[in-house]
């Protein structure tokens, strides 16, 4: 939008135009005194009557004797704690004596199952020697007995 | 937020700090949280009782609640806000336990001694413990008859300062619910001091 002639010759002695900043003689006076009569009026309200008094009471802020020693015996009962924290303590616990029950079981079995290889080799050298002595194996007698006993069936 | 005020201690642990100690197991770190917050918290709940052992009961539940409730504490916002908050909500809960239970007519809160009139314009002295007394006598009974809510936003707007904002922030409740309750107090309040003050005329 163009401002005309017109205007901006109206605008140049708007602006030319030096501010006035005098007050009337004691205005400030004339203010503060209906100031000072709301501040009564106001005052004369319950409520504000009412929360004047509120607001100067002063906030105490004393606690009583060793009263965070009560509190903490109150936590200290309360003390409640997490299920799994519980759970792997016990396991934490139980796993020295479990590795140690492992050892000792491990080492009897290693014991056991040495001492019954040693006896069955034993055993087994001492049958194989009476056997032999006894009777001594006749191979043939032994692999051919099942077709003896196919003649008898049929 | 009202901010704690930090000692000029720098041994003095961040409440966080404190809290993860807590929760690690080393339950003795809990009394440096009371110890820090005790004052705080004493102040508080006698704004909204009057009996001293009523005061400490509420003061004992805020934090065998805060012990309890430790575990769901984010660490999002600072442990200070969660638990003012949680403050708030106890004293809340204690006062509307307390209204189930309690009834009291205008007529039993009038003063034998002295007039309404006169005590409501006796701006207390900080060293007289008497005047103190009557003073907190006839707020806590213009107190006692307005609802709990609108009680509590009363109390952090007009006595503590605090801003809308802050007081949706302790409360958990919405602002425009705020807005509303605080409404909805000042109407409450000045309902019971005329009520008093009428009592007065008449009697």
């Amino acid at each position: 939008m163009s401002i005309s002639k017109k205007d901006k010759k109206f605008l140049k002695i708007a602006k030319a135009i030096p501010l006035n900043e005098k007050s009337p003689l004691s205005f400030s006076k004339r203010i503060m005194t209906e100031v000072r009569e709301i501040h009564t009026q106001e005052i004369t309200i319950p409520e504000e009557r009412f929360l004047k008094l509120a607001r100067n009471i002063p906030v105490t802020e004393q606690t009583p004797y060793t009263f965070e020693k009560r509190i903490m015996a109150i936590v200290q009962d309360l003390r409640v704690e997490n299920p799994f924290a519980i759970w792997s303590r016990v396991l934490w616990r139980a796993a020295a004596p479990c590795l140690g029950i492992m050892v000792l079981t491990a080492l009897l079995s290693l014991n056991q199952s040495k001492s019954i290889t040693d006896s069955q080799a034993l055993l087994s050298q001492d049958t194989f020697n009476e056997n032999y002595e006894i009777n001594p194996p006749d191979f043939e007698t032994v692999m051919l007995a099942s077709f003896d006993d196919l003649e008898y069936t049929w | 937020m009202e901010s704690i005020e930090k000692l000029p201690n720098e041994d003095l642990r961040p409440d966080e700090e404190i809290v993860a100690a807590v929760l690690g197991g080393d339950i003795e770190s809990f009394e440096e949280l009371i110890l820090r917050y005790q004052p705080r918290i004493f102040g508080m709940a006698r704004k909204y009782f009057r009996n001293e052992s009523d005061v400490e009961d509420l003061v004992q539940t805020i934090f065998t609640k805060t012990y309890k409730k430790l575990g769901s504490f984010k660490k999002t916002a600072p442990f200070e806000h969660w638990f003012m908050r949680l403050s708030v909500n106890t004293c809340y809960d204690a006062l509307r336990r307390r209204t189930k239970h309690r009834e009291q007519a205008v007529s039993d809160l009038m003063f034998e001694d002295e007039s309404w009139q006169n005590r409501l314009d006796n701006i207390p002295d900080s060293e007289d413990q008497e005047s103190l007394d009557k003073a907190n006598e006839l707020v806590h009974s213009v107190m006692e008859q307005i609802s709990n809510k609108a009680r509590i936003v009363l109390t952090m707007q007009e006595l503590e300062g605090r801003s809308i904002k802050e007081i949706s922030e302790l409360t958990g409740w919405s602002i425009s619910l705020v807005k509303v309750q605080a409404f909805r107090a000042r109407k409450e309040m000045r309902a019971a001091v005329e009520r008093f003050l009428k009592k007065e005329d008449n009697l």
